[in-house]
């Protein structure tokens, strides 16, 4: 990879993403995000510890069955008496030898085949691991199900069958427990943010980045723990054999571990690099898709199927492609690590072929040492290459910490409980800037108190919703303050504050669950008494009587089985049955004919009963029946006052507004 | 198939499932069906199939000349044969004098190489498991009883120089063979297999989404979005494996197992007759085991797939759930279907592994059994089977160690490809699963399609009418029996209830929905007779739901007529009173919008709509309730300016509002699915106690109240 192709993934890194910019990190960086992955091992300390004691069936077969093999050949096969051979028998071997001697060559094959079987159904001695999985595709997507519940053992029979399924839950366990986390703090990221996150990349970095934590958990614990292990057995075992010669292969091999290190370290920032970018192209498919899928109706209708589909297209082949440089980083540091272990090869081959010619060795030991050096150069070369593999771990797993990290709204509140609201809301000097610099809001000094019926009215954009925002804190003013009862709303924690407001929005969003499930949503305590008195309210119980599960009819994708119409009049019921002390209506009546509209205002009125009703809306047969109106123009309050009062002054801004409507 | 509207959709996955079926014949029939997205590939996939054979025979056969050379020249010190001290360049000193012996060797030599080869693998592996030298006296004893039998003929042995410059030689030629293996190996087959492979899951995926693209809203309403992302991705993905692994793997296991049987049967019949009686009980755990892991796969797919449908859904209704306070309640949900598809994940691999332990042990319990048996007979040194005709060739007319060791080696082979096949048979069945769940959807015909023999859509349209319509949705009637016709160069007006059906009955003008019954003309045209993309390509609309797509305003405007210039955007927005506040905005005509355009009010957002629908300078243009979440001035100007635009076009507008309604040519009242009152704002208030007056006055009552 040249420096110039690594400069075009630089700047085409952000693909989609509005908010996680900068994914570029340090090496410092990364050790921190291994550290907090360490930390999730304590989570599930019982099935680790679990999984660490059933690895350890490892080392059975690797101490005993070259022995065996050896009791085999020389004792079964060439019928040799026991201590007959040059090669002394480890002590651990002792008690088999006791249990073999003095018999004949085919009651020790007896013995031995009976221990083989019983072996086998315990540890399957002999046929090797246990391992399942599905058939991935070759994208990080698709190989995320093997990755949020892989396992394996090496051994089979019942003890590998408890170490899988062991296995498999604890790496669940651990992804799991990271999504969870993800998904919680994605729940409550603030407003100004939502706009900005893509549903396709929220959902990809939960089902198909967090499931790399287990690797990057185990990489740091299991596999070098067990490498070892493996690596120290047969230094010990070695030690029985080739003692005299063994030093220098084990010293070559031990050499490979910082060469290795040396050789891939530099390409650890790659290796993060195009890891992080083909998650992001993965990403951004996964928004055209998403996109492209829900938003079905105005694709049809809008005639833009091609359009989607090209999209999708591009982007899927890009995101292939950055799959593909992904896997190419990977293959070039495999090929690396293989020149490294072909550097100690060459020099074991010179050494001992030396020996071997001049006599002082057997042919047969050259491929017994040169198979000790591949099992302790193997070893060495995966833990000096273990920072970089760990690399493609640590990608992913950034991508999830970052909206962990990312300071969601109750950060951002305080911690003052508010009690139940009596007075009202105080709106001092209040502005709204925008991220991005637009100002929505400027100049706002408003009191609304609770009983009242205040109606926000002015030309679109003028910034009704945005004031509306303010209350439940869903914005937070850039300058000024909101206060409700005296207490500034920047203290207040958010749960006692949002618990005492409704908000029914523009957008109906509904989910796709029953009825009852949308507005128990809400409310989960109320009754059914509750339910069909807001349905009736809100002019629902028209259609739902004649839906054949009533209440219980489950909505299809977003509510889209029912009209626009239907929907609002879902969404205001679901706003009432919340009963809380400030309800908000963002253009309830936008989408109902008159007489429902006419039938809502009315239970309007009789809702501010010690609460306080705020609509926004432009239907002149709303808005004249609110107790006060406030009139907005370009982010500021023009004026404020009764529809009476406004209209019998000849200059009001609101009179010409309203005399505009009538023409 | 045609579309179904599944029944079961969004009960989740707890529900028992009957065992899913797939015959061999259904399998090969998936098989098949990946043949389309494979044949634009078909050149790259043979090359790599024929590269990646031709490569493995390559450096199988140099690595047997090496091991050749390596064992019994540089370590033993015979002569070199004629080829290797050419490709060496080694002088003739090197090389073998006398062709007399010359058959001796030869006979020799495949044994001597075999055993050497063999031997070196063994150690090789046996280290790599962590096994250690024992295995190595023997072949240590061997190669001692080898070099006894060759002691006399010191004359045609390499001196010790001579053998240190073969294995220099043999050094650096296995160096370029390493670079050469490493690269091809490791990085260039690989890569081309994945583009090979990624281009053909390219293939699939964007079938899938045109397929999606075209369902009906039907279909879609009754689906759930994370569906169509797990079927994109998960399933579609599993077509990589299909060729080399699935089947091309299994044939070349399946050709070496019966290889493997011939050659134990070579050495006694009674043990490759045992090998395949012991296949029995295999294939009978294999058939219990095989519609089991079937249902597991299904379920996993499905509850893994209900997981995502819930992730996309907890996302995009995340402003309600914040202004709910229901954080909690979209946790405890998330963490059901969580659960769920974590346990469906267990339980199929479960069920894999245990198939798999259990496949182990009865192989692995019959290969000890055999291996007893032939140690009995090395003791014994009871005769092989055809030992004794090849005699000349090998030394294996009795049993004994090396006959034990090649025998015994086959036996374990045999055991271990028995369980690899089943592993793969395990996976392939969720493979198939996966397959079948890819090609459901692309099987299913969208429900309006093309008729066969479309006709021109007319060049000019004189009027548009709706005869006798019917449409049910599921099971609710929507339109029962609507009339309507509009003639060009008017504005006709749709009022009536929530939920009347005015957006149904603008959708079969789109063909998103074909009337169940009646029939909707443009001319005399029937709508089904032309081109879905005709009729789509001369309608515009301004929807209800003002989506919009994240990308930049100019983008959004231009979103379906590629071919509008930057004036022509411009010129739309003016039209739609859009404008002035996009100037306003940081980036103008380039602002990126967020999801779903959430930067903007309802109101920008709604005019944006009406810009994009007048973009597109269409014959028809359908207005949904486009000024809703206007103000009344800016709904004026954009009435106006519609009015002065629209003037040969065929105008529908779907509102509650009246200063909307009043200045339409006509007006259409629909109730209970049927156009009960049509005229001008005139005629309809003249009727007592007529639907509309009824409208108007709930409509201005609100006023008079107060």
């Amino acid at each position: 990879m040249t420096e110039m192709s690594l400069d075009t993934i630089e700047r085409k890194v952000s693909f989609d993403d509005r908010i996680d910019i900068d994914t570029e990190i340090t090496n410092r960086e990364a050790l921190v995000i291994v550290g907090r992955s360490f930390k999730l091992l304590g989570h599930v300390k019982k099935l680790f510890a679990a999984k660490v004691v059933l690895g350890l069936n490892v080392v059975v077969p690797a101490l005993i069955l070259p022995w065996l093999g050896k009791i085999l050949v020389d004792n079964v096969l060439l019928q040799k008496p026991f201590g007959e051979t040059d090669i002394p028998y480890p002590p651990f071997m002792d008690s088999v030898i006791t249990w073999l001697s003095g018999l004949d060559p085919l009651e020790i094959m007896l013995r031995l085949t009976f221990f083989y079987v019983v072996m086998l159904a315990l540890i399957g001695m002999r046929v090797g691991g246990t391992a399942a999985g599905t058939f991935a595709g070759g994208d990080a997507a698709s190989e995320a199900e093997n990755q949020i519940s892989g396992a394996r053992s090496k051994a089979s029979g019942l003890f590998g069958l408890l170490e899988f399924w062991v296995n498999v839950r604890l790496t669940q366990r651990i992804a799991n427990r990271l999504r969870t986390q993800l998904f919680e703090r994605m729940s409550r990221l603030p407003m100004t943010t939502l706009d900005d996150q893509r549903i396709g990349d929220s959902i990809y970095r939960v089902l198909y980045d967090a499931p790399s934590v287990p690797d990057v958990c185990y990489q740091i614990t299991i596999t070098p723990f067990f490498t070892l292990l493996v690596a120290l057995i047969n230094m010990y075992l070695v030690k029985y054999t080739y003692g005299a010669v063994v030093p220098e292969v084990v010293w070559v091999s031990w050499v490979m571990l910082p060469l290795a290190f040396l050789f891939v370290f530099p390409l650890s920032r790659l290796v993060r690099r195009v890891n992080q970018t083909k998650r992001a192209a993965g990403a951004a498919t996964t928004n055209s898709m998403e996109e492209a899928v829900n938003n079905i109706d105005a694709v049809q209708s809008l005639g833009g199927m091609e359009h989607e589909v090209n999209r999708f297209a591009q982007r899927s082949g890009e995101s292939f492609r950055r799959e593909r440089f992904a896997m190419l980083t990977w293959m070039l540091i495999a090929v690396v690590g293989f020149l490294v272990f072909a550097i100690g090869a060459l020099y074991i081959t010179i050494l001992t072929t030396n020996k071997i010619i001049e006599g002082q060795m057997t042919p047969g030991d050259f491929w017994v040492l040169f198979g000790i050096y591949f099992g302790l150069a193997q070893a060495a070369i995966t833990l000096g290459g273990f920072w970089v593999s760990l690399q493609q771990g640590v990608a992913a797993v950034r991508r999830v910490f970052f909206f962990i990290d990312y300071a969601s709204d109750e950060d951002l509140a305080g911690d003052r409980v508010l009690d139940p609201i009596r007075q009202g809301v105080v709106m001092e000097n209040v502005e709204f800037r925008y991220p991005d610099g637009a100002t929505a809001l400027s100049d706002i000094n408003l009191e609304v108190s609770i009983g009242e019926l205040v109606a926000l009215v002015g030309p679109t954009g003028a910034g009704k919703t945005s004031l509306a925002y303010l209350i439940p804190a869903l914005l937070k003013p850039t300058s000024g303050s909101v206060s409700i009862d005296g207490v500034d709303l920047s203290e207040v924690e958010l749960d006692s504050l949002r618990g005492q407001v409704a908000y029914v929005f523009q957008e109906h969003l509904l989910l796709s669950e029953s009825i009852r499930g949308n507005l128990l949503l809400a409310n989960p305590g109320a009754s059914e008494q509750d339910l069909v008195s807001a349905l009736e309210t809100a002019g629902c119980m028209d259609f739902i009587d004649k839906m054949p599960d009533g209440i219980d009819t489950v909505l299809g994708r977003s509510g889209n089985t029912l009209s626009v119409g239907q929907q609002q009049r879902l969404s205001i019921a679901r706003g009432l049955v919340r009963d809380a002390r400030i309800l908000i209506l963002d253009e309830p009546t936008a989408a109902l004919d008159p007489a429902t509209e006419n039938a809502l205002v009315d239970a309007l009125r009789r809702a501010t009963e010690g609460r306080l009703v705020v609509v926004i809306a432009h239907r002149l047969s709303t808005v004249r029946r609110a107790d006060r109106i406030v009139f907005l123009e370009e982010g500021t309050i023009r004026e404020t006052g009764t529809h009476e009062s406004m209209m019998a002054d000849e200059d009001s801004p609101y009179r010409r507004f309203v005399e505009l409507q009538n023409d | 198939m045609t579309e179904p509207s599944p029944p079961d959709i969004y009960s989740g996955t707890s529900q028992a499932l009957e065992f899913p079926k797939i015959s061999f014949r259904r399998m090969a029939q998936l098989v098949w069906k990946t043949w389309p997205f494979m044949r634009p590939m078909l050149k790259h996939i043979i090359v790599l199939l024929l590269v990646g054979a031709l490569q493995t025979i390559i450096f199988a056969g140099s690595l047997f000349i090496a091991g050749d050379i390596f064992t019994n020249k540089v370590l033993v010190g015979e002569k070199v044969q004629p080829f290797q001290a050419w490709a060496m360049g080694l002088d003739e000193s090197y090389v073998k004098e006398e062709l007399g012996p010359g058959t001796d060797d030869q006979a020799e030599e495949p044994d001597d190489v075999e055993s050497e080869q063999s031997a070196g693998l063994l150690a090789t592996i046996a280290a790599l498991a962590g096994i250690e030298p024992v295995e190595d006296e023997e072949e240590d004893e061997e190669d001692e009883e080898g070099e006894a039998e060759e002691a006399d003929a010191q004359a045609n042995k390499l001196t010790e120089e001579q053998r240190k410059v073969v294995r220099d030689r043999m050094i650096v030629l296995l160096i370029f063979l390493c670079l050469l293996g490493a690269v091809m190996y490791g990085v260039v087959l690989p890569y081309y297999g994945r583009w090979v492979w990624h281009n053909v899951n390219q293939n699939l995926r964007v079938a899938m989404i045109e397929r999606a693209e075209h369902l009906s809203l039907r279909y879609h309403s009754n689906t759930r979005v994370g569906d169509a992302i797990f079927r994109v991705y998960q399933d579609s993905g599993v077509i990589i494996n299909l060729l080399e692994e699935g089947i091309i793997g299994p044939v070349v296991t399946i050709y070496n197992l019966v290889l493997g049987l011939v050659f134990i049967a070579f050495f006694d019949p009674l043990v490759a007759l045992t090998c395949i009686l012991i296949l029995v009980p295999i294939v009978l755990l294999v058939y219990l085991f095989t519609p089991r892991i079937r249902r597991r796969s299904l379920v996993n797919r499905r509850a893994y797939s209900d997981l995502t449908s819930r992730l996309q859904e907890s996302f995009s209704a995340l402003k309600v759930v914040k202004v709910n306070r229901a954080e909690s309640q979209i946790l405890d949900r998330f963490n059901t279907d969580s659960e769920r598809a974590l346990d469906a994940a267990l339980a199929l691999r479960l069920e894999m592994v245990l198939l798999g332990v259990l496949v182990a042990f009865v192989g692995g319990a019959a290969w000890l059994g055999l291996e007893y048996v032939m140690v009995k007979w090395v003791i014994e040194d009871r005769e092989t089977y055809l030992g004794a005709m090849v005699v000349a060739f090998i030394g294996f007319t009795v049993w004994n160690l090396g006959a034990f060791h090649t025998a015994n080696s086959r036996v374990e082979d045999t055991a271990e490809a028995t369980r690899m096949l089943t592993g793969v048979w395990a996976r392939l069945q969720d493979l198939f699963i996966a397959l079948e769940r890819a090609f459901f959807l692309l099987d299913l015909k969208p429900e309006v399609a093309d008729s066969d023999n479309p006709r021109e859509f007319p060049e000019s349209i004189r009027q548009i009418s709706w005869r006798n319509v019917h449409f049910a949705y599921t099971d609710q009637q929507i339109l029962s029996g609507v009339n309507l016709t509009a003639q060009v160069g008017t504005v006709t007006a749709i009022v009536g209830q929530t939920g009347a059906g005015k957006s149904t009955l603008m959708s079969m003008l789109l063909r998103l929905y074909d009337p169940d019954e009646g029939s909707v003309l443009i001319d005399e045209e029937d709508l089904r007779d032309l081109r879905i993309d005709d009729i789509r390509h001369n309608t515009a609309i301004a929807l209800q739901r003002n989506v919009l797509f994240a990308a930049t305003i100019a983008e959004n405007i231009r979103y379906s007529s590629v071919g509008a210039s930057r004036e022509d955007i411009e010129a739309a927005a003016r039209v739609a009173c859009a404008d002035e506040f996009i100037w306003a905005l940081p980036g103008g005509y380039d602002t990126e919008l967020g999801e779903r355009g959430g930067k903007l009010s309802t109101g920008q957002r709604q005019r944006l709509s009406i810009a994009r629908a007048v973009v597109r300078d269409t014959p028809i243009l359908i207005l949904d309730e486009p000024t809703a979440s206007l103000d009344a001035a800016t709904e004026h100007q954009v009435l106006a300016n519609l009015g002065q635009w629209g003037r040969d076009k065929v105008m529908f507008i779907i509102t509650h509002r009246l200063s909307t309604i009043r200045n339409a040519d006509q007006i259409a009242f629909l109730d209970e699915g049927q156009i009960v009152e049509i005229g001008t704002h005139a005629e309809l208030l003249a009727r007592e106690d007529g639907f509309y007056r009824k409208f108007v006055d709930a409509e201005t009552s609100g006023k008079e109240t107060s």
